[in-house]
């Protein structure tokens, strides 16, 4: 009995621990749908701290990004019809900046809202952009196409620069409505040559009625010439392919060899079976016939000599290796000529001056 | 210790005859031997011609060797006739190595004197190598007394020799010839004698 309990008790705490977490992780959207609710049952401060409390939730558990835009969206309602104007604004503001294409739902929220949240977004010029993020083009015939997306009518400029800030090719300059493409055909101002390989960016700023930046985002870029794909070379003929070009010397060795110990067994042996006896001269005929014989035998290998056969096959394998990886190589050249490698980073947006 | 031998040589012969067909080859040769006798009391060297022949029987990895020669070798003041032979049993333990087992005789025959006649069981090695495939090919054989005899005086002997020469064949014909360098020393408690001959042999292979 005693040992049961103590497991409930354990298991209680375990719980109790990894509750937090489990909490946490539904928090953010959870919250979001009680604040949405305290909003429809005009409970305006408890909605208000609810929204805040889903809007804080960070890292992994945070709202999603269209959830942030609904709960920004409500928090704005909820602060306007606190009569916190100001801070209505600073929201509507912040959702504007986070995402200029957001429309408000114009059935959940009031006309007052809808007009109020519209006039922020028409004073809030800013502009968001979409570009792929790895991609490579042929300067001059191709582009990198990069979409802006507004979120009011304004004027915008758009240059290529360099880390450093040097304008590197003007890309657009006039007014942008719901959105732009930009291209870039990969030249530099001159029109005639891609820009080296570096980090560049494409700055994009937003202007005023007056003319003065209210918001500039930058497009980090690197640029990498003829980074392309390219087909692997083909690897030379294998040795086991080949055949050998020369007569080898091991055949003859061996077949001197025979001739040439049986030579000196002829001359070593008497003294060998019988120590102390003269033995007769006359045995190096047949001695010096064994060692021409495997001489003979030596040069009839011809050790060294070329195999004309042999050397015919090794050279069709190798021409045929250097034709396929001079292929290679000019296919290489052909895709990698003028090609350049475009990686787009991600975009930031930097506000000089309140507008 | 002879009976023994000869059973193991009759075993061997059985087991042969086992295997598949006989290729036999014969010979016929001569050549120059010198003869140099050593006792307690005299020297001798004598030289001359001896002929001969040889049949080789093989069958499977088995082989028999018979050879038998005679002639006479001389010096200035004295002369004899010589007769010699052997009948071994071989293995072909590799392609190129063969060894041998079985007795080997040699007697002296001098006008009014009894034969002296050495008589040894000795094993064998022969090894040889090609030098033109399927024509020519040298070869250099071992032997070593097992056990021996001398018969006058009746005293127990060693001994062991060595060969070593060519052999060639020709193309398409069952015919071959050897040239060989041969010294042998055989050694009984008074008397030594060493012999050497430079053979040349003709040979065909009929059964092939």
């Amino acid at each position: 009995m005693t040992h049961a309990r103590s497991f409930l008790v354990l298991l209680v705490a375990l719980l109790l621990l990894a509750a937090p977490g489990a909490a946490s992780a539904q928090s953010a959207a959870a919250v979001l749908a009680q604040g949405a609710r305290a909003y429809d049952d005009l409970e305006l401060d408890n909605a208000a701290g609810l929204l805040r409390r889903a809007l804080a939730v960070q890292g992994a558990d945070a709202l999603a990004p269209r959830d942030a835009s609904r709960a920004l969206m409500y928090l704005a309602a909820t602060e306007l019809l606190r009569e916190h104007a100001d801070s209505a604004r600073a929201v509507a503001r912040r959702l504007v900046l986070a995402d200029p294409r957001f429309r408000p739902d114009e059935l959940v929220f009031p006309p007052q809202v809808l007009t109020f949240y519209e006039g922020v977004r028409r004073a809030t010029p800013v502009v968001i952009a979409r570009a792929p993020a790895d991609t490579a083009i042929r300067p001059g015939a191709e582009a990198l196409a990069v979409r802006l997306y507004a979120s009011t009518f304004h004027e915008v400029t758009a240059t290529l620069g360099t880390e450093a800030g040097r304008v590197v090719r003007m890309l657009y300059a006039g007014p942008i409505g719901d959105s732009l493409d930009l291209h870039w055909n990969g030249l530099d101002s001159s029109g005639t040559a891609s820009p080296p390989n570096g980090r560049y960016a494409i700055t994009v700023t937003s202007l005023d009625r007056q003319r003065r930046i209210v918001r500039i985002l930058r497009l980090p870029l690197e640029v990498t010439q003829g980074r392309v794909d390219t087909l692997p070379h083909p690897g030379p003929p294998a040795d086991s392919l080949l055949l050998p070009e020369r007569q080898p010397m091991g055949p003859g060795l061996k077949a001197l060899a025979p001739g040439a110990l049986a030579g000196v067994a002829i001359a070593v042996l008497p003294s060998v079976v019988a120590n102390g006896e003269d033995a007769s001269a006359a045995r190096f005929v047949v001695g010096g016939s064994l060692t021409i014989a495997g001489i003979a035998a030596f040069v009839s290998h011809h050790p060294g000599k070329s195999i004309p056969a042999n050397v015919a096959h090794n050279r069709a394998l190798r021409d045929a290796w250097r034709r396929e990886d001079a292929l290679v190589a000019s296919r290489n050249a052909e895709r990698a000529r003028g090609m350049i490698g475009i990686r787009v980073g991600a975009p930031v947006l930097l506000t000089p001056e309140a507008p | 210790m002879r009976r023994a031998l000869l059973l193991i040589f009759l075993g061997f012969a059985s087991t042969a005859q086992a295997q598949s067909r006989w290729n036999v080859s014969f010979g016929v040769g001569g050549g120059s031997e010198i003869a140099r006798s050593r006792s307690d009391t005299t020297r001798e060297r004598v030289s001359g011609l001896v002929l001969g022949g040889e049949a080789v029987a093989t069958r499977g990895k088995f082989v028999t060797r018979l050879r038998y020669g005679q002639g006479r070798v001389t010096n200035d003041t004295a002369g004899r006739d010589v007769a010699e032979g052997e009948a071994l049993l071989g293995y072909n333990a590799r392609p190129w190595l063969t060894v041998w087992f079985g007795p080997h005789a040699r007697t002296f025959v001098v006008p009014g004197q009894s034969d002296r006649r050495w008589l040894q069981w000795s094993g064998r090695v022969t090894a040889r190598g090609t030098l033109f495939p399927e024509r020519v090919e040298s070869f250099v054989e071992l032997w070593q007394g097992i056990t021996g005899s001398l018969n006058r005086p009746a005293e127990s002997a060693s001994g062991g020799g060595a060969e070593a020469g060519l052999v060639l064949r020709l193309a398409r014909h069952p015919v071959w010839g050897r040239l060989a360098y041969r010294i042998e020393q055989e050694r009984g408690a008074t008397r030594r004698e060493t012999v050497e001959a430079i053979t040349l042999t003709v040979g065909f292979v009929p059964l092939r």
